[in-house]
């Protein structure tokens, strides 16, 4: 247990570094995107585009900040807020390395017995921002895209939920350091097949709580402007943004930390380079570095749901398989090991 | 202690607001900060895991369905009264149930869990320790609890389901529905959806 003002600074310095993230996240998708559409993206501020994020920092800062008229001010003004603060203190409670490896110091900045629920209970307060914006707004595409927003993350977040149900059966504890350390790849092989299907239910399901395409209904733009967004600019409109990437990374960070061995490195360089996987940060970074780029393939590659098949396949395909891995890996717990 | 003071101060504000207050979406936001209140008071009592499962349940489900529900009915402003007196009732049931709650905190004083036992007992609200009491001890009552939830669940279906055409003829409601759903370009059943509300 770290003294409180440990605690606090590396608080603050996760935060910059998220935000830091963000900020070069922007740039990073676009770039992508922009090889994935045969064009060249932001590539004019800066070499590469480097600057790039920070004139647009710049502009969002300095746009005219418009309140709508017709708004409830208060909750208009709150839901970005909330937005950016459930998901910037969703991220501390996963692990960046083991115990002490951060010069001395531990590489998370909240160590809880029930790591898991607290990530899960932190997002899902998180949509609150998104519908609380829409509803706000006082406009019928916002309105519409909370409305949107609401039903898919309620629909969505029983796959999520079921789906690392698995994961804990198998480890025995909600501690996501612990998690780690038992590594539920290599409890057997009769538990790879659950596994598997968890895995790829919870990825499905991080995207839809996340609001990335295919699931990004609440802001599809060529139905209803950009949902939520619409009325928002200047540096609230930012807030929005920089909550969606900061849900992103920690989507990405949940999903390595619970399934790929987290903060561990490869075992075949641990055999080359012994230690090597007791390096913090930086195997946790490259591995969220995949989820990340992921979502921006399945961004440049997908097209949207529509919204009856949203629904229908929450609640009639994904739902069903995630129950399904966990009665099996119940079964294999109880029968084979 | 003065956590405790801020923390209960703001939750009664809290709870007066989703009684007082006009808007139906105030109220249920202002619902939304008791509940995370309470969460951070169970936090302050060593009760990790009951705070996170309150935030989980209440604060991430339940009241999200809540400001479903209102938004998509988007209920205006009620200024009509259908019983008035019936306000005055609730009030004074209101007012008995607080002045019953405050003598008998007042004439049955009891000292606050030690935190340090608390803490111990619960070392740091890890979840195994409430499976056991809650999967050995009173295994039969989650049971019971779980089949009371599901009957509750079938309840809300069969309250929404769609009336089967009588073996006869076709009632009033089902023609009206076939006209509803085969209108054209929309398809001709949408289960899901209609069921998702």
């Amino acid at each position: 247990m770290d003294p409180l003002w440990v605690t606090l600074i590396k608080a603050f310095v996760l935060c910059l570094v998220l935000l830091g993230a963000f900020a070069y996240m922007t740039l990073i998708e676009r770039r992508i995107l922009g090889r994935m559409q045969h064009r060249h993206g932001p590539n004019r501020t800066g070499p590469f585009g480097l600057l790039q994020p920070i004139a647009d920092a710049i502009k969002s800062v300095f746009k005219e900040d418009i309140i709508v008229t017709n708004a409830d001010k208060v909750v208009y003004v709150m839901a970005p807020m909330i937005s950016i603060i459930f998901a910037l203190s969703a991220f501390g409670a996963i692990p960046g390395g083991p115990a002490g490896s951060l010069f001395g110091f531990n590489p998370w900045v909240v160590d809880l017995d029930i790591g898991v629920l607290y990530v899960l209970a932190v997002t899902s307060v998180g949509v609150y921002g998104i519908f609380l914006g829409g509803w706000a707004s006082n406009s019928k595409y916002a309105l519409l895209g909370s409305l949107r927003s609401s039903a898919q993350i309620i629909s969505y977040e029983l796959g999520l939920g079921l789906s690392v149900l698995s994961v804990i059966m198998i480890a025995g504890t909600l501690n996501l350091r612990e998690i780690v350390e038992v590594g539920v790849w290599t409890v057997s092989p009769w538990l790879w097949p659950p596994l598997a299907v968890a895995f790829v239910a919870f990825v499905i399901s991080a995207i839809a709580e996340v609001n990335r395409t295919p699931f990004d209904l609440p802001e599809a733009e060529q139905e209803i402007v950009a949902g939520y967004l619409t009325e928002y600019s200047g540096i609230k409109w930012a807030l929005y943004q920089m909550s969606e990437y900061v849900n992103m990374m920690t989507a990405a960070a949940f999903i390595s930390t619970l399934f790929l061995g987290g903060y561990r490195g490869p075992y075949v360089l641990e055999r080359l380079i012994p230690g090597s996987s007791e390096w913090p940060i930086i195997w946790l970074v490259l591995k969220m570095a995949i989820f990340m780029f992921l979502f921006i393939w399945l961004r440049a590659t997908l097209p949207r749901f529509r919204y009856d098949q949203l629904m229908r396949f929450g609640w009639l395909y994904l739902f069903e398989v995630a129950l399904a891995a966990t009665l099996l890996t119940g079964a294999v717990i109880a029968f084979v090991l | 202690m003065v956590t405790f003071v801020i923390l209960a101060v703001v939750s009664v504000v809290g709870a007066l607001g989703v009684v007082l207050l006009r808007q139906p979406i105030h109220a249920a936001l202002s619902l939304v900060g008791t509940l995370l209140t309470l969460a951070v008071l169970f936090v302050t009592l060593q009760a990790h895991f009951l705070a996170v499962i309150q935030v989980l349940v209440y604060a991430g489900a339940i009241m999200v369905l809540f400001l479903f529900v209102i938004m998509l009915l988007n209920i205006e402003q009620q200024r009509k009264e259908i019983r008035p007196w019936l306000r005055w009732v609730a009030y004074g049931i209101g007012l008995v149930a607080a002045v019953g709650l405050i003598v008998g905190a007042l004439l049955d004083p009891r000292q606050a869990p030690d935190a340090a036992v608390a803490r111990a007992a619960l070392q740091g609200g890890n979840a195994l320790l409430i499976a056991e009491v809650l999967y050995f001890e009173f295994m039969l009552a989650f049971q019971l609890v779980g089949v009371l939830l599901l009957t509750g669940m079938v309840g809300a279906v069969a309250l929404v389901q769609r009336r089967r055409p009588p073996p006869g003829g076709v009632s009033a409601a089902t023609a009206r529905e076939a006209v509803l759903t085969d209108r054209p370009g929309r398809p001709s059943s949408h289960p899901v959806e209609a069921g998702g509300r």
